[in-house]
């Protein structure tokens, strides 16, 4: 009975004396710090951060002094508990989503020929242009939403729209977009000018019913607040500013201003 | 010499561990996503279950066999490659840190990886000579790399092809597993 | 005998079925000046070039209208005289957007021509000044490509060519531009030939065709036995899709393989489109620059197929129109042959130095299916020329793997067309490959 209990003993003992020299000899120095950042952040590794996941924002962010508020799933949130934890203070970005700046539907935008190939927009896109009529216009083979890892892309009627609950501005959508109709707006900015036809009045009117014309009717009701200005024939909303006159989501002809805080 | 090559095609081909015995699918299911990470698994369990076996053989018969008390092989076995394990585990850390982040989690779990312990009380119970455990030792854990890598590769080539949503993943992982079994089915009275 | 039947066989390549006897056997005919040409600054490979003529200029024939913008690039010149109405933004045959210059043409008299100066001896003039012509005259690659022919004909120090091959496969079916060239103007095309070999100091030629060009290979076997050439001999190739693709028709005359990613002047070889020859010889013997080329208009879609000879800035519909008009039941109208060209959308798309072809095509000629998921059934792999393996390759495109791709030299596809040809699951292959080559290429450069 006793030499069991000892042999199994010495065996214990043999194998951890062992492991402590290997630990010993072969030790790699790690921070700690590393390990416990890491379990702060939210662990969607999606990248938004500009690191290649969660593990690795959390190495930058101890060894390297890394900016504390990249996290764009986290948020201000994650910020908060980042600079508690090491001690520093941070000012918390501003919450964005993505947005597609398009709203040509297939009842309301033409297509150019028919198109037979892989239900991808950006093999689309290498297909003569692209379906659209519109050249700048949203192709609808759903790309976007495809890459979405939260889901928050939807494809209504052959065009993409992003659910801004849902978004948490990781910059997927944005990368694989053929026609960069997607764009990182201010989560609090609720007018759109859902439209990026550079094209004059008459040609955006043959193709699409919904797009810019380039009447600058906005431009001029937002005049004091200099919030739109014009981009060639293309309205375009500086996002630093807030728009005030609601009054142009009625005013615009082909109706393509919208204002989400109705919703 | 010749029972030395029987063993290794025995263990290899005809009763191959993980296709044959069932022993040891919780790696093979794990690890088999991308070859580079199969290819280092099978690395380790390569140095893992050889040493486990010399080690093992050599505790069973100096020490249990001795004292007679062959009862505690379970516990004596486990401690010896739990620590095996360890030190793997530590000596990855330190040279090659890439491959212990991507094993993550299936390092340790070689310890309770019944391949190691099956293979060390099947070379007890077949009374296999030093030697001859230690081949038979090295053989099966070839036995397992060769399942490992075959699979990481069929998983790889089915994950691309886009099975249908209630297969995706696991489903039809278990099911090409399955059929690879089968197949390994036909070198039964190889030997 | 001065034809050689090429000894080296190709792996891969399709049959399809080649229709070439409907524009075969006529004369080429020449379309009346159209009123208006519209002329792509983007005619060749390299960058688009630069109008020097504006809004209401009146320019004269052969007047320089974009001159070449950078080392990779040629100029465009007018093929009519004309009032410039506008340069405006458009679409090419592939769908990417170009600039274009709206001429408005005047009846050619001889008073509008700006100055030529024939020189018939070329043997008289230097190698510099033989390539300064080729270069003043916007010559470019006429088979599809448009590279600029004198940055072809300018190979890099310490990279000999010892042999020149003269492309005149024309594997595309439906296309016969290049057969009915040979037949209507073997003078031009040999003398051609020989003012190329001497600006290369090459002392051996070949002329490739394939071998259902009988009476082009007699003709020209005869052409030059007459004259008393020596250098120049004709090698016969068997008729298949994708004999006429460069690297392709390399291996089988000489037996060399051009390595991945490299180009025909590592081998000592050069390859010269027949079209682009016979542009050099009027370049170089009568100071005519790249204002006019062949187009095959065929298919069963067009009431009278046949060649047309037309100027740059022709659009399509005129020679449609020109060739009897559209049948019934027109399903496709493709730019180019029907392997690698481009689906167009609309009629007005002018052609260009490269337009070899415009087919209109009805619905037992083409083929639409839904894809399918691949059977590995090896079929692509077979027929690719390139030696790649298309079901692994498409696999990878779909799931988004372009790495793996990239480690599977999809770079190195030629996007011939003969993987999807093949593929009985009717999987748009060529089109994965493209996007997949068109996502590679967006990657920063590591």
């Amino acid at each position: 009975m006793i030499e069991t209990v000892l042999a199994i003993t010495c065996i214990g003992f043999g194998c951890s004396f062992a492991l402590a020299i290997a630990a010993k000899f072969f030790e790699v120095k790690e921070n700690p710090k590393i390990g416990e950042v890491n379990n702060l952040l939210p662990g969607a590794n999606c990248g938004a951060c500009g690191y290649a996941g969660c593990m690795d924002y959390a190495k930058a962010v101890v060894n390297d002094d890394a900016e504390l508020n990249l996290c764009a799933p986290g948020g201000s949130d994650v910020t908060a508990s980042l600079c508690e934890y090491l001690g520093k203070t941070a000012e918390a970005a501003e919450k964005q989503v993505a947005i597609v700046l398009c709203m040509g539907t297939d009842d309301v935008a033409k297509r150019r020929f028919e198109y037979n190939g892989i239900a991808d927009c950006r093999s689309a896109q290498l297909v003569g242009g692209g379906d659209k009529a519109c050249t700048y216009g949203c192709l609808g083979y759903g790309t976007c939403a495809s890459v979405c890892p939260t889901n928050a892309i939807e494809m209504i009627n052959g065009v993409a729209k992003v659910h801004p609950e849902l978004c948490i501005a990781c910059g997927k959508c944005i990368s694989v977009c053929p026609r960069n109709l997607i764009k990182l707006v201010p989560a609090k900015s609720t007018v759109h000018i859902l439209c990026s036809s550079k094209d004059k009045g008459p040609i955006v009117r043959k193709v699409c019913t919904s797009g810019c014309i380039g009447c600058t009717m906005c431009v001029r009701l937002t005049k004091e607040e200099e919030s739109i200005s014009m981009d060639g024939f293309l309205a375009k909303i500086d996002y630093t500013k807030e728009v005030q006159n609601k009054a142009i989501v009625e005013k615009c002809p082909p109706k393509c201003i919208i204002d989400t805080s109705n919703n | 010499m010749i029972k030395l090559i029987l063993i290794v095609i025995s263990a290899v081909l005809v009763n191959n561990f993980v296709l044959s015995r069932f022993l040891g699918i919780c790696p093979f299911l794990g690890v088999s996503k991308k070859t580079s990470t199969a290819l280092g698994m099978s690395g380790a369990v390569v140095f893992v279950m050889t040493l486990a076996a010399a080690v093992t053989w050599l505790v069973q018969t100096y020490v249990l066999d001795k004292l007679g008390i062959g009862y505690m092989q379970t516990i004596a076995f486990i401690l010896i490659i739990a620590s095996l394990v360890q030190l793997v585990e530590i000596i990855l850390k330190k040279f090659l840190p890439s491959l212990h982040a991507a094993l993550g989690i299936f390092l340790p779990l070689i310890t309770t990886n019944c391949a190691v312990l099956g293979m060390a009380v099947l070379s007890i119970q077949n009374k296999y000579t030093f030697v001859e455990t230690v081949v038979f030792g090295f053989a099966s854990s070839l036995g397992f790399a060769l399942a490992l890598v075959l699979f990481t590769g069929l998983r790889e080539k089915i994950d691309r092809s886009n099975p249908p949503k209630a297969f995706k993943g696991v489903a039809i992982a278990l099911i090409t597993a399955a059929l690879l079994s089968m197949a390994f089915m036909g070198f039964s009275g190889l030997v | 005998m001065n034809i050689l039947k090429a000894k080296f066989k190709i792996h891969g390549g399709v049959h399809p079925k080649y229709r070439k006897e409907l524009a075969r056997n006529e004369e080429t005919k020449r379309l009346p000046l159209p009123k208006i040409l519209r002329i792509s600054t983007t005619q060749h490979l390299g960058a688009p070039s630069k109008p020097v003529v504006k809004k209401g200029d009146y320019v004269k024939k052969y007047q320089l209208l974009a001159e070449a913008a950078g080392f990779i690039s040629a100029p465009v010149h007018s093929p009519a005289a004309g009032t410039i109405k506008d340069i405006v933004a458009g679409t090419g045959a592939t769908g990417t957007p170009i600039s274009e210059i709206i001429l408005e043409t005047n009846t050619t008299s001889d008073e509008d021509l700006v100055g030529v100066f024939p020189t018939n001896d070329w043997n008289t003039l230097s190698p510099e000044t033989i390539l300064n012509r080729v270069r003043e005259a916007g010559v470019v690659g006429a088979g599809g490509a448009g590279f600029p022919t004198y940055v072809k004909l300018s190979p890099p120090p310490g990279k000999e060519i010892q042999t020149l091959i003269i492309n005149g496969a024309e594997c595309e079916p439906y296309l016969t531009a290049d057969y009915r060239l040979m037949m209507e103007h073997p003078k031009c095309l040999v003398e051609g030939i020989q003012i190329i070999c001497k600006v290369l100091n090459v002392q051996d030629a070949h002329i490739a065709i394939e071998d259902n060009k009988p009476e082009a290979i007699e003709l020209l076997s005869k052409y030059i036995k007459d004259n008393g050439i020596e250098n120049i001999k004709i090698a016969t190739l068997p008729t298949f899709y994708p004999q006429g693709a460069e690297k392709q028709q390399i291996f089988a005359v000489t037996g060399k393989q051009v390595p991945s990613g490299g180009l025909p002047s590592e081998v000592g070889v050069l390859v010269e489109n027949t079209g682009t020859t016979v542009a050099i010889y009027n370049a170089v013997v009568k100071d005519l620059p790249f204002i006019e080329r062949t187009t095959t208009v065929s298919g069963y879609g067009i009431e009278n197929p046949s060649n047309v000879i037309a100027p740059l800035g022709t659009p399509y519909q005129d020679l449609i129109d020109f060739c009897g008009g559209a049948k019934d039941g027109v399903k496709k109208i493709i730019s180019g042959g029907p392997m690698m060209g481009f689906a167009q959308a609309t009629t007005e798309t002018t052609t260009t130095k490269t337009t070899s072809g415009l087919l209109l095509l009805t619905a037992k000629e083409i083929s639409q299916y839904e894809s399918a998921p691949c059977i590995s059934c090896g079929r692509c792999i077979a027929a690719c020329p390139m030696n790649l393996m298309p079901a692994e390759l498409s696999q990878f495109c779909e799931a988004e793997d372009f790495e793996s791709a990239a480690a599977n030299r999809v770079m190195d596809c030629m996007e011939c067309g003969c993987c999807a040809f093949s593929c009985p699951a009717h999987r748009p292959l060529v089109q994965h490959f493209r996007t997949a080559k068109a996502f590679l290429r967006a990657q920063p450069k590591k």
